[in-house]
């Protein structure tokens, strides 16, 4: 940057004219004459002459009293013994690259005119940069720090870039190699890409301007998940665009996050401190973006792959729980012999059945013959009594074992004897009769119930017969026997 | 696929990391795995669909705000001057 400032001035300022063999190159007035001028017109030689001797100066000094009024600069420059008025006008102030303020040691080009309403002499000024310093690296500190001091490049300020980028707006000027770079890594490493290109001048006059204008622009596209604003390598006046307030500004109004991508490997730039986040490069940047959607992509088949093993190991490991209590001793075989039991337990139940039944038929049979022969007794009261217990046997006997059925057959069987014995009829056939006492409603158990003349009803085996009472023989404990012998 | 109680891409994700780890630990009764094993699925499915539903393509933003379609040279697989060589 030195090195500007070590051109030998072409223009010293000279205080004193050098002196001319000749008049003053006025034309029309010879020198020495003695003629009257009005103040307008001194004053325009005045001009003439200075402007034609000093039509570019360099002059070196101290900034003071400045201010700008309309787009225009005033200040005075001055050192220990002197002073001199400078105007900057309008295209000139555009140009400067830092702000000037009292104090600043300068140097400024341009040349010395007279201001002829005031009779003033004064440098317009064409040219400032700072002295010593370059006036890049002033305006870049200078805006550095009033930035800084804004909070515009706080961390807490800068956005994450998004976890999916896909659709990705890059600003750069559409013939450079920045574009290329992006648009290959992105090729390469981004298939789902989606790219908005916002052309923009990234150098000369206007190009901070275009590319704030290009970041307003883009960040109006609906759906834009990150913005790279940047351009290839350069000096530090072909990156300048980037060290300019307007972008700076853009990129933090940028509704989307912003990855600066100025061409720079070691410097940074403004644009690079205001960014969300910085890449050294346009390829670096793209491959920044790249490397998130790969990144994502791996992470979710990672997720994928761990929950379809998960559930699978999982499935595996109950199945083999269940595998393995299958085949567990206390359980193998179990369904055979569930099956066996089975058939088992049907072919017991339907033997059973048939048993039951079929005692149950016999000795319904014997107690349909039985009925038969008591239905004429009072005998219905046992016969129903047995019933009821047969009927309870028969409920019973149906869900019971083997060995119980063989109970119900005997016990049946005893059943069946006793009514057998129990039968009247059985004894009468031995030879017994029934006495019945005259109305055939009680039995005659003791003869002292009779007298001589009653009638009785005897029942015999084989019928019966009405017959009267003649005599009453003693009671004696031994009834029987001479009963039996009248009838003999 | 329409899965409504999804919020985002980077949600979505986080919450299938969420299930596969609870899955991994697998203290889990069979009917919560395949709960959460179906939800992961569709989870998953949501994801890959984001990955995927963009169509590469890219696009110019003129001055009038429009999206044009880029030029041919910069679309870069049919573009005649990078044929054949990196």
């Amino acid at each position: 940057m030195t090195s500007l400032f070590d051109l030998p001035f072409e223009d010293e300022p000279d205080p004193e004219p050098e002196p001319a063999p000749e008049p003053p190159r006025v034309p029309g007035r010879p020198a020495g004459s003695a003629e009257i001028l009005s103040v307008s017109q001194l004053t325009a030689d005045l001009r003439n002459v200075i402007e034609a001797q000093f039509p570019r100066a360099a002059v070196e000094g101290e900034l003071s009293n400045c201010r700008s009024w309309n787009g225009q600069l005033y200040f005075t420059l001055k050192d220990a013994s002197a002073q001199l008025r400078v105007v900057m006008f309008r295209t000139a102030v555009r140009l400067l690259r830092f702000k000037p303020e009292d104090g600043q040691h300068v140097v400024a080009r341009g040349r010395i005119s007279v201001y002829e309403p005031k009779g003033e002499y004064q440098l317009i000024c064409e040219r400032l940069e700072p002295h010593g310093l370059g006036a890049l690296q002033l305006a870049f500190d200078q805006l550095k720090r009033r930035l800084a001091a804004e909070g515009l490049f706080d961390e807490s300020r800068k956005r994450p870039l998004p976890a999916l980028p896909r659709k990705i707006g890059v600003i750069t000027s559409l013939d450079a190699a920045a574009l290329r770079d992006i648009l290959t890594v992105l090729r390469a490493r981004h298939p789902h890409a989606h790219v908005v290109i916002r052309p923009a001048r990234v150098q000369g006059d206007g190009a901070a301007q275009d590319i704030a204008r290009a970041l307003a622009a883009i960040g109006r596209v609906p759906g834009l998940d990150v913005v790279v604003v940047g351009r290839g390598g350069g000096s530090i006046e072909d990156l300048w665009a980037f060290n300019e307030e307007v972008v700076a500004r853009a990129i933090v109004r940028c509704p989307v996050p912003v990855i600066s991508a100025v061409g720079h490997e070691t410097d940074f730039t403004i644009a690079d401190f205001a960014a969300d986040v910085r890449a050294a490069t346009p390829s670096a940047a793209a491959a920044l973006v790249a490397s998130r959607y790969e990144e994502v992509c791996g992470r979710l088949l990672r997720q994928r792959e761990r929950l379809r093993s998960a559930l699978g190991s999982r499935v595996l490991r109950l199945r083999g729980r269940v595998q393995r209590l299958e085949s567990a001793p206390a359980l193998a075989g179990w369904p055979g012999r569930l099956a066996m039991r089975g058939r088992h337990v049907a072919e017991t139940t339907h033997a059973l059945q048939r048993a039951v039944r079929g005692s149950l038929d016999r000795a319904a049979r014997r107690l349909a013959g039985l009925h038969n022969r008591l239905e004429a007794r009072d005998l219905r009261r046992r016969v129903g009594l047995a019933r009821g217990r047969l009927m309870q046997a028969d409920g019973r006997s149906r869900a019971a074992m083997i060995h119980v059925q063989h109970r119900r057959q005997a016990q049946l069987a005893a059943l069946a004897g006793r009514l057998d014995s129990l039968s009247p009829l059985a004894v009468l056939g031995r030879g017994y009769a029934l006495c019945w006492d005259a109305d055939a409603q009680t039995l005659v158990r003791d003869a002292a119930a009779l007298g001589p003349g009653d009638r009785v009803r005897v029942v015999v085996s084989r019928g019966a017969f009405e017959a009267s009472v003649t005599r009453i023989e003693a009671v004696t404990g031994e009834a029987g026997t001479p009963n039996d012998r009248p009838e003999r | 696929m329409s899965t409504p109680d999804i919020k985002d891409f980077e949600a979505a994700l986080v919450e299938l990391e969420g299930i596969v780890r609870k899955l991994e630990e697998g203290d889990l009764t069979l009917e919560s795995s395949l709960g959460l094993y179906e939800r992961g699925i569709a989870l998953s499915r949501y994801c890959h669909a984001r990955l995927e539903d963009v169509e590469r393509r890219i696009e110019l933003l003129n001055e009038r705000g429009e999206l044009r379609p880029a030029p041919a040279n910069l679309t870069g697989g049919d573009d005649p001057e990078r044929k054949g060589g990196r």
